[in-house]
């Protein structure tokens, strides 16, 4: 079984909670959730490297954060994408699928 | 916007600390809460569910420090505590703090000072538009007037050619080479004369440097035609300021300079100060005025008379090489002209071997050029000093950390890396360095005043800015972070890997002290070995100046006094009633008793001179490499006065009067070089290489050999006429031999000089003998500095050689006890420690002496009569090394052979 702490391909956390975040506002756990759910289990990313990459997002005016009201009536704060969070991960999408590509076109080549 | 808005983030962290660590502490507890809620779901009990999450997700605690340095806010904090701790600590060893800044002070101190003199002679541009476009053409070494073709002095005519026919320069200007400095004229309302530096200039001068006046207005293209007509001035704002206390009602005042009243119409602005650096005109006025001026020196009109430098400003695009190609072809067209239809060969090989360089006139001319070796020369040496200084420093820090490895244990102890650990003690070297630093500054202040008074040759200080501007605060802050890293870093590397359980074992154990001593050691020695290089070169310098003071100078400067005298502000012409009065004042004064000689005359000693080639009458002169002869206008009491004494003929004497056939006398190497077998006496030349002249004088004495420029010049061919026959300039020397009180003799003077002419301003300019000094300003200044500096470093070293001896012996207390009880007798002890000392010094030496060696032949250009490898020298500075450093290792050895065994057993 791989290591699930071992985190995310170096440097794909940020793209991945943008992912998250362009389909709803969300908390902290809930992005932590739903990554893990999307990657089926694969990438589960420990605490302090997501709210790390989180403030680095928020300071880069990616994504912006709210304290608001969980359905369970408790405060936390929500991450909502910003225009240029949205711009930033439709570029690093295609950049990263060009990646992808080629490099597993390296690997296939035997 | 993402930059402010992660800096506004940043600091809101840094200073709503409190309020930022609690909405992470909210946030991640959140988070916390909702992951165990869900593993309760699952059915977990809460504590289980608590632990499971830690593990999955990783601690919480350990996820708050992650985010928490991972914005660019946390290095500004931890910075800002380490500051502060270094600051405590510090302030806990008030000994060593104050050891350790004195020394930084006195070493960046010394580096600021030096610099900033370089700074203001030889690096600041001036202040005017664009600086960086501004050409000089040709080199600007020379000044005075000369005639034919050169590269450094132009005439007028060849000026408003230039000027009107260049396409390379965008504006062109003029200025007499010459500043006439101390010329006397009456301001209006005043009733005496005054003293004041007045430089001509064309009338583009100002515009074309693009200074602005602050009042009134600058001269412009107008003023240049006709000539003569422009009776006005611009003066300084420093002057504006000295003489008129910024009065604005001194625009429309005059200045009576001779016959003629200029009315002042402006005041240039604060910063400029004319364009040579060192030099400060009083008052500007057009070069078109030049006969007015200077009626006994003068030639606008004459194509030949070569007297101005030219500066240009270049055009926007035009590079200095294309434009200097541009302008020399356009300068031989020129000059080509002048010669006319049919040009003597000699003139036109002169021509096309001319070439005018394109100097950048950017930081300006300079008249302190010659400061230029020797302040390089002592900005090397500081930097030397300081690297002994930091070497000191080095060692205190590592006895130090040595003290400290037990606080340093415990930081590592509790979970600070070994970075982290590190960037704390080069905190506290910074602080260190920057408190030196900012001492050294106020140091540096008052150093490079001192020496800017030393090196200026009146009572007033040469007019050099050397205020701290940017670039000296930028380099003094940047050799302070050097310092600090240079002493800082090593020890603190050492102490980054503390072995805990040997820190934290009491006592004094022989913890890495091996290391530590040789790494010491070799310091040590390295400043021994850099001090014996400094010691050696204030040595060089000394010698240098000792065999300066000593050399022939061919006439007695003891009780001589110079005057200097401005008849031509008086209004007189150069005609019979001007010799009239240099006779009467030399009879007056002769009269004095006390006054044993007189003259007048153009030059005495050190302050340029009239040199040309000359004709002898039957003969062709080979002179070798030395074509000019050095001439000098004097009265027939000038020999007597300077003491040089006749060889062969007879002196100047009553029969030789202003009509009478002229006379010369001339010195032994003339008479050796120009009339070569048998007696010149008799025979006759002529100044200047023209042989229509060459019957003008007949040689009536020889006098022996004197020195005219400097104490080091080659003996040089010389030949001296009477004023009165050679009346072409105003004459400005007078120069008295006296016997007794000189006070009495210059009250004397100068009332015989006002029982002459009583407007006559007669000025005192000092001893002949300061003169002499003065001339070696330079080299006197290079060696007294590098003689300081040269003890300073080795009183450094040898601190270094006590401290670390000291701690030696601190440690090998138990050791010496020891030997003691077992029977070692104390004067073995004692040349134990000692040992150690003269291994450092004789390690030191024998390294220092090839690099002084080296170093010896970059300085031997430097020398006078004293070679780079001189064994005298060597001897004395080793001795002197050798005697210090035994001194101070003298002490701790004697410390160490007092050692009571009983004590210092007891006390393990």
């Amino acid at each position: 079984m791989p290591d699930k702490s071992s985190d995310v391909v170096q440097g794909t956390l940020d793209m991945l909670v943008l992912k998250t975040l362009a389909l709803e506002p969300m908390h902290g756990y809930g992005i932590s959730v739903r990554i893990e759910q999307m990657s089926q289990g694969v990438f589960r990313p420990n605490a302090g490297s997501l709210f790390l990459a989180i403030q680095r997002l928020e300071r880069e005016g990616l994504i912006d954060g709210e304290w608001k009201a969980t359905e369970n009536n408790r405060r936390a704060r929500y991450y909502v994408l910003t225009k240029k969070g949205r711009q930033r991960l439709s570029s690093e999408t295609r950049e990263w699928g060009r990646q992808a590509a080629a490099i597993a076109r390296i690997l296939e080549a035997s | 916007m993402s930059l402010f808005r992660n800096l506004g983030s940043g600091l809101r962290s840094l200073f709503r600390k409190e309020q930022a660590n609690r909405e992470l502490d909210e946030e991640l507890g959140e988070y916390l809460d909702m992951a165990a809620d869900e593993k309760m779901q699952q059915g977990m009990n809460r504590q289980a569910a608590l632990r499971a999450v830690r593990l999955e997700r990783g601690s919480l605690d350990g996820a708050k420090e992650i985010v928490r340095s991972g914005g660019w806010e946390s290095v500004v904090d931890t910075l800002w505590r380490d500051l502060l701790f270094a600051a405590r600590m510090l302030r806990k060893s008030p000994g060593f703090t104050a050891v350790a800044v004195l020394t930084l002070a006195l070493g960046i101190g010394a580096n600021t000072a030096i610099f900033s003199l370089l700074n203001a002679a030889l690096l600041r541009n001036l202040p005017v538009n664009n600086p960086k476009e501004l050409v000089l053409l040709g080199t600007g070494r020379g000044q005075g007037s000369t005639g034919g073709v050169d590269d450094v002095l132009y005439s007028y005519r060849f000026y408003e050619e230039l000027a009107k026919r260049n396409q390379v320069f965008s504006e062109t200007s003029a200025m007499m080479s010459v500043l006439f400095g101390g010329m006397h004229g009456r301001v209006e309302g005043s009733a005496s004369l005054e003293p004041m530096n007045v430089q001509l200039v064309s009338g583009t001068y100002f515009s074309m440097l693009g200074v602005e006046p602050v009042l009134g207005r600058e001269f412009t293209k107008l003023d240049d035609e006709p000539l003569g007509a422009h009776a006005i001035a611009v003066i300084s704002y420093s002057w504006w300021t000295r003489r008129f206390a910024r009065d604005p009602a001194a625009i429309g005042k005059t200045i009576a300079i001779g016959p003629t009243l200029y009315t002042i119409v402006g005041v240039t602005s604060g910063s400029f100060s004319g364009t040579t650096v060192g030099e400060s005109p009083d008052v500007w006025i057009p070069l078109s005025m030049q006969k007015q001026v200077s009626p006994g020196w003068n030639g606008l009109e004459d194509r030949w008379w070569d007297s101005l430098y030219i500066m240009a400003r270049l055009k926007p695009g035009v590079s200095v090489a294309q434009a200097e190609a541009g302008i020399n072809v356009l300068a031989k067209a020129i000059w080509r002209d002048f010669a006319g239809p049919v040009i003597p060969l000699h003139r036109q090989r002169n021509i096309d071997e001319a070439w005018i360089p394109l100097t950048s006139a950017a930081r300006g001319l300079s008249e302190l050029r010659a400061y230029s070796l020797p302040l390089q020369i002592l900005m090397v040496v500081v930097a030397l000093v300081l690297l002994i200084a930091c070497a000191n420093i080095a060692n205190l820090l590592l006895a130090r950390s040595a003290n400290r490895q037990r606080e340093i244990a415990v930081r590592t102890a509790v979970g600070a890396g070994p970075a982290r650990v590190f960037r704390q003690l080069l905190t506290e070297s910074l602080l260190l360095a920057c408190l030196g630093g900012v001492l050294g500054l106020l140091f540096a202040s008052w150093a490079s005043g001192a020496i800017l008074a030393w090196i200026s040759a009146g009572p007033e200080p040469l007019p050099l800015n050397i205020a701290p501007d940017g670039r000296l605060l930028a380099f003094t802050f940047l050799i302070s972070l050097v310092t600090a890293l240079l002493f800082g870093t090593l020890p603190a590397l050492r102490s980054m890997h503390v072995n805990l359980t040997d820190a934290f074992k009491s006592g004094r154990g022989a913890t890495a002290l091996g290391v530590r001593s040789r790494f010491s050691s070799a310091l040590i020695v390295s400043q021994v070995a850099l001090s014996f290089v400094l010691l050696i070169g204030a040595g060089l310098f000394l010698r240098t100046l000792v065999n300066l003071t000593r050399v022939n100078r061919g006439f007695d400067e003891k009780e001589v006094l110079l005057f200097s005298m401005d008849p031509s502000a008086l209004g007189y012409k150069l005609d019979s009633r001007l010799v009239n009065l240099y006779q009467q004042l030399e009879q007056r004064v002769a009269a004095e008793p006390g006054v044993r000689a007189d003259s007048v005359s153009l030059s005495t000693f050190n302050q340029g001179s009239w040199r040309t080639p000359v004709s002898v009458l039957g003969a062709t002169p080979n002179a070798g490499d030395n074509p000019h002869v050095v001439h000098n206008a004097v009265g027939a009491g000038y020999f007597a006065t300077m003491g040089i004494p006749l060889l062969i003929g007879r002196n100047f004497g009553p029969q030789d009067a202003a009509t009478s056939p002229k006379v010369a006398v001339i010195n032994e190497t003339m008479a050796r070089l120009y009339f070569p077998g048998g007696s010149p006496i008799g025979r006759r030349f002529g100044i200047e290489s023209d042989p229509a002249h060459a019957a003008d004088f007949e040689v009536i004495g020889v006098v022996k050999d004197a020195k005219y420029e400097s104490l080091d010049e080659r003996p040089q061919p010389g030949a001296y006429y009477l004023y009165s026959q050679v009346l072409e300039h105003f004459y400005y020397d007078f120069e008295v031999r006296y016997s007794g009180d000189p006070h009495a003799i210059i009250a004397e003077v100068r009332s015989a000089a006002a029982s002459v002419d009583p407007s006559l301003p007669l000025v005192y300019q000092g001893a002949l003998s300061e003169q002499v000094d003065r001339s070696v300003a330079s080299q006197s200044l290079t060696a007294r500095l590098s003689a300081f500096f040269g003890f300073l470093a080795v009183f450094l070293a040898s601190i270094g050689i006590y401290g670390l001896m000291s701690y030696g012996v601190a440690r090998r207390t138990n050791e010496i006890g020891i030997r003691v009880a077992l029977g070692a007798p104390r004067s073995r002890v004692f040349w134990m420690i000692l040992r150690d000392g003269l291994l450092f010094a004789s390690t030191g030496l024998a390294l220092g002496v090839p690099i002084a060696l080296a170093a010896g032949r970059l300085v031997s250009g430097m020398l006078f009569s004293t070679k780079p490898a001189d064994p005298a020298t060597m001897l004395v500075a080793a001795t002197v090394l050798i005697v210090l450093n035994v001194t101070a290792g003298y002490l701790p050895a004697r410390r160490a052979m007092r050692v009571d065994p009983i004590v210092a057993l007891r006390y393990e």
